[in-house]
């Protein structure tokens, strides 16, 4: 066989030139990313940000109209960590008071205001037996 | 009876404890007599593993609450079959169940292939016995499937959207699929640890590897058709961690599938395939991690453990021996042969199989990277749907693509010529069909077009081997068209199997293609007798109904369906209302198009005491298909699957004479 440098390393290095190309393509155009906060760290951040709490209540509004009203507090924190939160769009079934939501958004004039249609619901710890200690 | 379970999984542990150490003992001293007593102790603890499952089982579906586990995952009213379910339903259970399936696999391997492989069966079977150890401590010490308490009057039930068909037959397939991919990082290490690095692991292997893949890919499909019907949020797939993590080391295993193909016929790739198995062996265990362990913010919220640090650590440990190893056997792994083309099969593999990883470990990179930047920067990133569409394009397209290519370009070095003949009528249809979709409207999505432009190209492939190798063997004298079919497909199962789980990826590429690129949604509020359209169909809301079932309160709203001007008939969506969980859920209505794959998806949103309903529908083109894939799926994987003794004697005896740089 001929000796000739071996076309397998071309190959990869070329591979390896054409991921991080495009990792810099990707995060030049498509960013998704949001930092995951919880209620208590909002304080006067304004930029996109996802927001993991509890959801405390009441519940008020109207999802497909003004919008829904409700306080997220922090997971494990108490009522003083609580930020109002407006939110439309999709409800999922499992939300309502003491569920664990995700939201992404941004504060505006001390209200969270979520993206519509960006509220996820954690399920209830699947097989786990009904919690009771949760304060809502 | 929980004693009985105990003292089981006590023996077991023992037994795997004994197979480890023995099995060691022997493969270094080479004691042929130990090393049998090893694989002895190997198959004894599978039976009382099973002992274990069935007192475990017997317990579920006699509701013996005296277990805790019994009474925290079932109630005395639950359906029997959900009893069942249950057994792999909770964390204890399910690392009971992951031990069974683990093994009866690698007892069953090691007896299959005792007879030709013996040098590799003793170092493989230490191998089966460590990770048999890690599960039976976990059992035994961290989260015992047989704890007892003092027998409550009912257990606490089950979630009820786990009470469900597809919770029968889903956790089972991914079990199998996560278990079975040991059976050949088993044999890998085996190989290494012998220092017998040829291809016969790979031969030993093949068709667990085969089998372990399969069963993921089905669990991962009936996952998704779960989503889409039941949880009804109108896709089938959204990237959480727990998806993720049954979808990496499936895609893993499909990179070992295909570059196992190359070192088979020339000898490449060996260190390249033991660190595939190796990565698919600890995405499956990273995957248990992920759903156990909490860590990251899933939509499915498993029960929080201390198990997490255990399985870190054991992957951790796994990793590093295998690569120590890897790395001492380094000079025995160099490959006879190398890579003589950029334009050649093997080529067209290394491609598919950069890519398949580069999707891999980008989805892995997604999945941590929440956990790196919170250590990091002190703060949680999550990245967000658009990150893993992005990554999903740039590298499985090309992956369409090269599907096509790979099974048809020459070993070797293919000439240009040889590319033009072989892939004239492909790139011809693909091209005719790119303008026909164009000119139909399916430039309003870019990728969408150029996924259908390469399902086209792969899918005249495909037809046209099919095509070709029929009248090749009617021309050796098959008699009859569809003899000649059916002898072609018994010959060489493995390679037209392969054609047709190609065939199924295909269709499913062009069921998500469709049913996502080209989708469409309208949402309203409607009072009954108001109507809304989307696309050509138009629904009325006629009625909203009230039922009272045995543990729910359902509500209906029913649709009057249209399209143009003929009438389709009437459609329901609405909410259930649990009455003892205290939750609601969605049931949506959905219209299938037989013909066109189609679907109209109609989520009753919101129901207000008035009568008026939010409605949000969807109309989703060829989404149908990916189901139908699933089946197609099924059928290659099938035939792929099915034992063939002349074919593994012909593996056998290519093995034996590989490692010679000259041509076949």
């Amino acid at each position: 066989m001929a000796r000739q440098a071996s076309p397998a390393r071309l190959v990869i290095a070329l591979s390896v030139a054409g991921l991080l190309a495009i990792f810099l393509l990707y995060t030049s155009i498509a960013g998704d990313a949001n930092p995951s906060i919880a209620p208590s760290d909002l304080r006067n951040r304004t930029e996109k940000v996802q927001l993991a709490g509890v959801v405390l209540g009441p519940i008020r509004g109207d999802a497909h109209a003004a919008g829904l009203r409700f306080v997220l507090r922090d997971m494990g924190g108490d009522r003083r960590t609580g930020v109002p939160v407006r939110y439309s769009g999709s409800v999922p079934d499992l939300f309502k008071v003491g569920r664990q939501i995700v939201v992404v958004g941004r504060l505006r004039q001390g209200v969270f205001v979520a993206e519509p249609g960006s509220m996820i619901t954690k399920c209830p710890s699947k097989y786990a037996p009904k919690q009771s200690g949760d304060p809502a | 009876m929980a004693e009985l379970g105990r003292a089981a999984l006590l023996v077991t542990l023992g037994l795997a404890v004994y197979a480890l150490v023995a099995g060691a003992a022997a493969a270094y001293l080479g004691r042929r007599r130990l090393a049998l007593s090893a694989q002895n102790a190997l198959t004894a603890a599978s039976f009382s593993t099973l002992v274990a499952s069935g007192v475990l089982l017997a317990a579920l579906v006699r509701s013996d609450f005296s277990f805790s586990y019994v009474a925290r995952t079932t109630s005395e009213a639950l359906p029997l079959q959900y009893k069942i379910s249950a057994f792999w339903g909770g964390q204890e259970g399910s690392l009971l169940f992951w031990l069974a399936i683990l093994t009866a696999c690698g007892a069953l391997a090691v007896r299959l292939n005792r007879a030709w492989a013996r040098d590799l069966i003793v170092w493989a079977v230490p191998v089966f016995a460590a990770v048999a150890v890690f599960f039976s401590f976990l059992v035994v010490v961290v989260a015992s499937p047989f704890a007892t308490q003092a027998a409550p009057l009912d257990g606490a039930g089950m979630t009820p959207s786990l009470q469900n068909p597809y919770m029968l037959a889903h956790p089972i397939f991914l079990y199998l699929g996560y278990v079975g991919l040991t059976v050949p990082f088993a044999f890998a290490l085996g190989s290494l640890l012998s220092g017998r690095v040829d291809e016969r692991w790979l031969v030993a292997t093949r068709r667990w590897t085969l089998f372990a893949w399969a069963a993921l890919g089905i669990g991962q499909l009936l996952g998704s058709h779960w989503a889409y019907v039941e949880v009804g949020w109108g896709g089938y797939f959204a990237w959480d961690p727990v998806e993720n993590a049954a979808l990496m080391p499936w895609l893993a295993a499909t990179a070992f599938l295909h570059s196992v193909m190359i070192q088979e016929k020339r000898g490449m790739l060996r260190v390249w395939n033991i660190l595939l198995v190796l990565l698919a062996f600890a995405l499956a265990l990273f995957g248990t991690f992920l759903t156990r362990s909490g860590i990251l913010n899933s939509i499915h919220s498993f029960t929080q453990s201390s198990i997490g640090p255990w399985f870190l650590a054991f992957i951790a440990l796994t990793v590093a021996v295998s690569l120590t190893l890897l790395f001492r056997r380094l000079p025995q792994l160099r490959s006879p042969t190398r890579l003589e083309s950029p334009v050649s099969r093997e080529a067209a593999f290394l491609y598919n199989n950069l890519l398949l990883l580069a999707l891999c470990l980008t989805i892995l990179w997604g999945v941590v990277y929440p956990i790196l930047s919170e250590a990091v920067r002190g703060e949680a990133v999550v990245l967000g749907r658009a990150y893993y569409d992005f990554f999903l394009r740039i590298f499985g397209l090309p992956l369409l693509l090269l599907m096509g290519i790979g099974p048809l370009i020459a070993w070797r070095r293919a000439s240009l010529q040889s590319l033009l003949t072989t892939f004239r009528w492909p790139t011809l249809v693909a091209l005719v069909s790119g303008v026909v979709l164009l000119t139909l409207g399916a430039g309003s999505s870019i990728p969408g077009l150029i996924a259908y432009t390469f399902a086209a190209f792969v899918l005249t492939t495909i037809v046209l081997e099919f095509a070709r190798g029929t009248r090749a063997r009617m021309a050796l004298g098959a008699g009859s068209w569809s003899g000649a079919f059916f002898s072609l497909l018994t010959r060489n199962r493995r390679r037209y199997g392969g054609y047709v789980v190609h065939a199924s990826i295909v269709i499913l590429a062009v069921g998500i293609a469709g049913s996502s690129a080209f989708d469409s949604v309208a949402e309203a509020r409607l009072t009954r007798g108001d109507s809304m359209s989307i696309g050509d169909y138009t629904l009325v809301y006629q009625s909203l109904d009230e039922r009272v079932a045995s543990n729910a309160t359902e509500i209906r709203a029913t649709l009057g369906v249209s399209r143009g001007d003929r009438d389709l008939g009437t459609l329901e969506a609405g909410k259930n209302a649990y009455t003892v969980e205290a939750q609601l859920s969605n049931e949506v209505g959905i219209r299938s198009d037989l013909l066109t794959g189609e679907d109209l998806f109609v989520i009753a949103e919101q129901v207000d005491p008035d009568g008026t309903v939010y409605f949000r529908v969807f109309v989703k083109p060829l989404v149908n298909l990916i189901w139908i894939a699933g089946f197609v799926f099924v059928l290659g994987s099938l035939i792929a699957l099915w034992p063939n003794a002349r074919e593994q004697r012909r593996l056998i005896q290519r093995s034996s004479e590989i490692g010679l740089p000259a041509t076949r």
